[in-house]
């Protein structure tokens, strides 16, 4: 290396892969230590994309319909299985509820699995039940359990190293519940350095990468260049190295060359296409799932997209369930197939698994699960008298439908089945969140058993490390 | 494919097998080619070529199987780390290098062929040692030399069996400590599996009847018959056989082995009456250890502890730090903010010899800022915050009018746990936990909650393990931990154990018996009040040691002991630690007090030392030399930049109304630590105090760089200060100076002045006092406490 360069043009010239090199030789350590002789799996992944269905979505209502039967006042709540049409996908024999028409045309890249259970916490709390799909631990818990984002962040590193390893897009901290949303949200006892890098609003994802708004590249660059002079000025100088001066300079200069980086641009929705930017603007949702693929093409390692949870909102339908999901579908259909054919034909799909999940899902008349019904929180009658009571209002946790698209995930395969009939609960194959997760960590080369020890105490990547990959759903 | 691939065929596995067979050809081979070569080379005639093309033929094929086949158990097998890699390339540079070797010599290049021979020879002997390390374990050649250095002795003073006991019986004492090592080795390398809470094969290796018992496979130890005995050949057969033993983590090492055949050959002894723990357990009682006595330099009982340190230790003494470093750090240390420039000087100038001692006196005496400061510690220790999980459904409850309150009056740290054990409506948020709707696992229930936090709170001890199973890290049981937990509950806890109901149940009982009875009958509020009064006594040594521990490390950077939390592990010096908690009682329990004898003694004013890793300041093998360089927490920067710049907060951010009556005016400014989390403290490692944080890590990182290089918050404070700034100092040298004095308490040295004003230029404009700030706010000197 020449050492003439001026850092700046050094950061300008270096490439991703020595800056990767340089990351991985710095001295990041941290208090954590890890069990011994734990290598790298074979894998088939490398990024991993979650497309959240915040507050429960109806697996009835969306990919795994059941009998339709139409809106009639008076009509008995215990006969409407769905209030939708089904559809045909382009699998045989596989139908989705109307609405859903574009994801069903690419589900032969694709798995669906329809036998989701979430787990028993007796009173529903979305909250909670979403920390349990996010974490794999159900909370309260000792330690802070990181989120599964923060956990491959952790173990697999930035892919690109000005990427933030993990990126969480749409979820706003304002809202109702926020601070249990808060609780995992967070990379827990590995480190703030593996927490989520927050892009509430998708459309704005450019501001949190670039210069302060209002500061333009030159004055940002002199900014930096005045910083580390007055570093080297400084009289404290003499007290030489040490850890923390070290890690925080690094730091700083890992910043700014993220803010100064070609890759920042994909943050920048505006530069897409118009046709293409079009599909996806469905909202915020479709905007999040184009920065997902923008950023999938630059080298992100971890991506949430989430419809956004706030209560009573979105999937959350204590009422008016058919209409609504009629206006979560537009949200979601266009953008969704869209990002899976985007990626396919790039080729990123390869090694990209996405994932369609929700914390659990929903039943008219059901709260909780049929041998275990918890306290019911939706006044929802027997006898539909109107409108606002058709549709799906009660949380149910015995079913639910999940997507799984590339990163080695099989083709056209359906996995799992519900019951045709009330309660439409899982009767085959049932899979849960520990089997979720390892089958993602087993795809991305992270071994079972995968642990840190938190005050002594081992704390796995799923709990006590038993959760077991589902080979059927790998190619 | 990716499947197909991990679940290995059989004709792999077995070919992988083989790997340790087929290393032996080459290895031999390629030695026996390289001596006949010699020898023809001595002679100066080939008569002996063609035999050994033949050899170099075979050795180079076999080291290409070998590759191939270790290659493949590599895959399989629990092997990994350094030895393995260096074993895998080296292997495969032998392989070519033979490979080459055999080349040159069929085009005839003589001298060529010759050199690979001998680089292949000592490639395969390279190899094949770190081969040998990875069957035998690292240090099976050199644990025989005469001068290795036996690294893995667990515990000191370990009388060596073998050398000290031909054949003749053991004493009670030798059976003990032969027993203590047995248990230990066994403990860390059996328990998880073939303990209370997992069973494998029906058998429990941790306690002796159930040891002596045997599994769903018979017995597994023979008293005298070491050879006979299952338990050792488990452990002794070869990595990947199906009955070698553990099946996970590391195998034992040889002298693990020898030790466990020497136990079994002595009759597998185990000591008469109650057993030694296999861990350290620190002493519960009070010690007050003699203070040395005082010499020319030093009078002060911490500075002669530190004394007998430094000399065991041969560290040597230096100088005190300047009056600028310890103004400053005092300052952030006892009441969280940055010296003001005035006071700055006024000190600098102040020629008494007690002016250290009248200053620290002074910033201890301002109640309200003292409390406002040592806020947050004890927020984060009590898992007090003003937003978080639980409240919303009542499931929770804040302490943070009574944390104030106490902290401001400086309440005795007995009654201060007292109150939040046997707690008022004010302060019982602590021991109430987190409560989340719908069920809970038992081992998260609220009650065990309180277990869990006053234990490790206030004890230094960790439940969480044996909240769950018997622990594998200490003696804690399960049964102890719910005996605890249930004089929190109203009624008796069910034990589970890893959440399956046993059906049975503890009593109540105190961790340490020995500090009282609690009375089973009485109600819980009476329980309570008794436990209180069990853990707050004098003779609860333990209590004290770790409060003195923590206050310490919030000091110095560096507990005595660490982890805080586990006051069972071995402080860098005993004789201070008990010093200080006996201290710290004698004086009633004043904490005030106990922080006015750190800051004044001679050893918390000595430079501070750097480390090279963060690691080092946890590492067992740490030495004292100093103060360990910290970094501003979220609350110290935040507040650092509202008195030396511009507020970061608005007055509306303050949580006024979960604050006693009347303390809004007592803030100087909005304190971070008086403002619900934010993104912006949280990257600075403000923890969401969802549970118990008793430390804060100074790494910084990149979420938290980007944070305070585009985030909104500091960007907003600097566009607003450099507004005001712009309108009252209108000159460059002027502004430079007072916000080097009030940022750094000190005026910029000629270099720094003129890089400043390359920036600003003459006249500053706000843009480029923005930048100013920023930089200097952000660079070392600035969120370092030196």
């Amino acid at each position: 290396m020449n050492k003439n360069w001026s850092r700046r043009e050094f950061l300008q010239r270096a490439s991703a892969a020595t800056l990767a090199a340089l990351a991985a030789g710095a001295p990041v350590s941290n208090i954590l230590s890890s069990c011994k002789g734990i290598g790298r799996m074979e894998s088939s992944s490398d990024t991993v994309i979650l497309l959240w269905m915040a507050g429960g979505m109806a697996h009835t209502e969306t990919f795994d319909p059941k009998l339709y039967t139409p809106f009639e006042k008076g009509m008995e709540g215990n006969r409407v299985l769905s209030t939708f049409k089904s559809m045909p996908t382009i699998l045989d024999g596989i139908q989705f509820s109307e609405g859903l028409q574009s994801i069903g045309n690419v589900m032969d890249k694709g798995t669906l699995i329809r036998s989701y259970v979430a787990a028993d916490m007796g009173h529903i709390l979305h909250s909670r039940h979403q920390y349990h799909w996010h974490t794999c631990y159900e909370p309260p818990q000792t330690v802070a359990a990181p989120h599964f984002g923060s956990w491959i962040a952790k173990e697999l590193g930035p892919k690109n190293p000005v990427i933030p390893a993990f990126i969480d897009i749409g979820q706003r901290f304002t809202v109702g519940e926020a601070e249990e949303l808060k609780a995992f949200h967070t990379a827990g006892f590995l480190g703030n350095e593996f927490g989520p890098f927050f892009i509430p609003d998708p459309s704005q994802g450019l501001e949190s990468v670039r210069p302060p708004v209002g500061m333009d590249a030159k004055r940002f660059e002199k900014r930096n260049q005045l910083y580390n002079e007055l570093i080297n000025n400084s009289p404290v100088g003499e007290f030489g190295s040490d850890y923390q001066r070290e890690s925080l300079k690094r730091s700083m200069e890992q910043a700014y060359t993220l803010l100064n980086s070609p890759e920042s641009k994909a943050f920048d929705l505006s530069t897409e296409p118009k046709e293409s930017y079009n599909i996806y603007n469905t909202g915020k949702f479709g905007l999040g799932c184009l920065l997902a693929r923008r950023l999938t093409e630059q080298g992100a390692r971890f991506i949430s997209v989430t419809t956004e949870y706030e209560p009573f909102k979105g999937w959350d339908t204590h009422e008016n369930g058919h209409t609504r999901l009629e206006a979560m579908k537009k949200q979601i259909d266009g953008p969704i197939a869209q990002l899976i054919k985007d990626l396919d034909k790039t080729g990123h799909l390869d090694r990209t698994i996405v994932v369609l999940a929700s914390e659990f899902s929903r039943d008219m008349m059901v709260e909780g699960k049929p041998d275990a019904k918890v306290l019911e929180q939706v006044a929802q009658p027997d006898v539909l008298s109107d409108p606002k009571f058709y549709g799906m209002h009660r949380h149910f946790t015995d079913g639910g439908s999940m997507l799984m698209f590339g990163g080695g995930i099989k083709k056209g395969f359906v996995y799992g089945k519900t019951a045709d009939e009330r309660p439409c609960k899982t009767i085959e194959n049932p899979i849960k969140i520990e089997q979720v997760h390892q089958t993602i960590y087993q795809a991305l080369g992270i071994p079972p058993e995968t642990q840190y020890e938190v005050e002594k105490r081992p704390f796995y990547t799923t709990p006590d490390g038993k959760g077991k990959a589902v080979a059927e759903l790998l190619s | 494919m990716l499947l197909q691939t991990l679940e290995t065929f059989w004709l792999w596995q077995f070919l992988a097998r083989l790997h340790p067979l087929m290393v032996h050809f080459p290895i031999s081979l390629l030695c026996v080619a390289l001596v006949l070569e010699l020898v023809d080379w001595n002679r100066k005639s080939d008569k002996l070529r063609s035999g050994i093309t033949i050899i170099i033929w075979i050795g180079t094929l076999s080291a290409l199987m070998a590759v191939m086949f270790g290659w493949m158990l590599a895959g399989q097998g629990d092997y990994g780390g350094d030895s393995l890699e260096i074993h895998r390339w080296s292997g495969i540079s032998t392989m070519v290098l033979a490979t080459l070797a055999l080349l040159s010599l069929k085009y005839k290049r003589l001298p060529l062929y010759r050199a690979f021979l001998i680089v292949s020879v000592l490639g395969v002997s390279f190899a094949g040692h770190y081969g040998a390390m990875l069957t035998h374990g690292d240090d099976y050649l050199s644990s025989v030399l005469p001068f290795h250095k036996n690294q893995s002795t667990p515990a000191s003073a370990t009388p060596d069996f073998l050398l000290a006991n031909n054949g003749e019986t053991l004493t009670p004492k030798q059976v003990e400590d032969l027993n203590i090592e047995v248990r230990t080795i066994l403990a860390h390398n059996c328990y998880s599996c073939h303990g209370e809470a997992k069973t494998k094969g029906d058998l429990r290796l941790d306690s002796k009847d159930a040891m002596m018992k045997g599994g769903e496979n018979g017995v597994v130890i023979i008293p005298n018959h070491a050879d006979k005995s299952e338990l050792i050949r488990r452990v002794s057969l070869p990595s990947g056989h199906k009955d070698a033993m553990p099946t996970k983590g590391k195998r034992l090492t040889e002298k693990e082995i020898t030790l466990l055949r020497f136990w079994i050959e002595k009759g597998a002894q185990w000591p008469e009456g109650k057993m030694k723990s296999i861990y350290r357990v620190a002493a519960l009682e009070p010690r007050t250890p003699v203070v040395p006595a005082p010499t020319a330099n030093l009078s002060k009982p911490v500075d002669l502890f530190i004394n007998n340190y430094f000399q065991k230790n041969k560290i040597s003494w230096t100088n005190v730090v300047d009056d600028r470093t310890y103004i400053r750090r005092i300052y952030l240390d006892i009441i969280g903010l940055l010296p003001p420039p005035e006071k700055v000087d006024t000190f600098v100038k102040d020629p008494s010899t007690d002016k250290r001692e009248t200053l620290a006196k002074e910033l201890l005496n301002r109640n309200d800022d003292y409390a406002q400061h040592w806020m947050s510690f004890w927020n984060d220790v009590l898992r007090n915050d003003y937003s978080g999980t639980g409240y919303i459904t009542g499931g929770r409850f804040d302490i943070t009018k009574w944390l104030y309150t106490s902290l401001q009056v400086n309440k005795p740290y007995n009654w201060f746990v007292k109150e939040l054990i046997s707690p008022g409506k004010q302060s019982e948020g602590f021991i109430k936990g987190i409560k989340w709707r719908g069920t809970i696992n038992s081992s998260q229930r609220t009650e065990m909650q309180a277990a869990q936090n006053v234990s490790q709170v206030f004890l230094g001890l960790n439940l969480k393990c044996a909240s769950c199973h018997d622990s594998f890290i200490s003696d804690w049981k399960l049964e102890q931990s719910y005996a605890f937990a249930n004089i929190f509950a109203d009624t008796l806890l069910e034990i589970n154990r890893c959440d399956k109901p046993t059906g049975k149940m503890a009593g109540r009982k105190i961790l340490f018996p020995e500090l009282g009875e609690i009375s089973v009958d009485a109600n819980t509020e009476k329980r309570l009040r008794q436990l209180a009064d069990y853990l707050v006594q004098p003779k609860d040594g333990r209590l004290y040691r770790t409060l003195v521990n923590r206050i310490w490390a919030q000091l110095l950077g560096r507990g005595i002991v660490e982890p805080v939390d586990m006051m069972d592990n071995e402080p860098w010096s005993t004789d201070l630690l008990d010093w200080l908690a006996s201290d710290f009682a004698a004086n009633g329990y004043d904490m005030k007090k106990l922080i006015f004898t750190i800051v004044t003694s001679k050893t918390y004013q000595l430079p501070s030392a750097s480390v090279k890793e963060a690691n080092d300041i946890m590492a067992n093998n740490f030495k004292f030399t100093g103060m360990v360089r910290r970094r501003l927490t979220a609350e110290q920067f935040s507040d650092a930049i509202s008195t030396a710049f511009n507020p970061m907060y608005a007055d509306s951010a303050i949580v006024v109304k979960l604050l006693p009556d009347n303390t809004r005016q007592k803030l100087p400014f909005p304190r971070a630590g008086f403002v619900k989390n934010d993104a912006f403290l949280t990257s600075l490692g403000r923890p969401n105090r969802e549970t118990v944080s008793t430390s804060r890590t100074s790494q910084a990182n990149l979420l938290q760089a980007l944070e305070l290089t585009n985030g909104t918050k500091f960007t907003e404070t600097l566009k607003r200060g450099a507004k005001e700034w712009l309108q009252k100092y209108p000159t460059s040298d002027l502004l430079v100076t007072v916000l080097y004095r009030k940022a750094l308490g000190r005026n910029p040295v000629t270099k720094e002045l003129v890089v400043a004003k390359k920036i600003l230029g003459p006249n500053p404009s706000e843009e480029s006092i923005q930048d100013l700030v920023w930089a200097l706010t952000l660079a070392p000197d600035f969120q370092l406490i030196y």
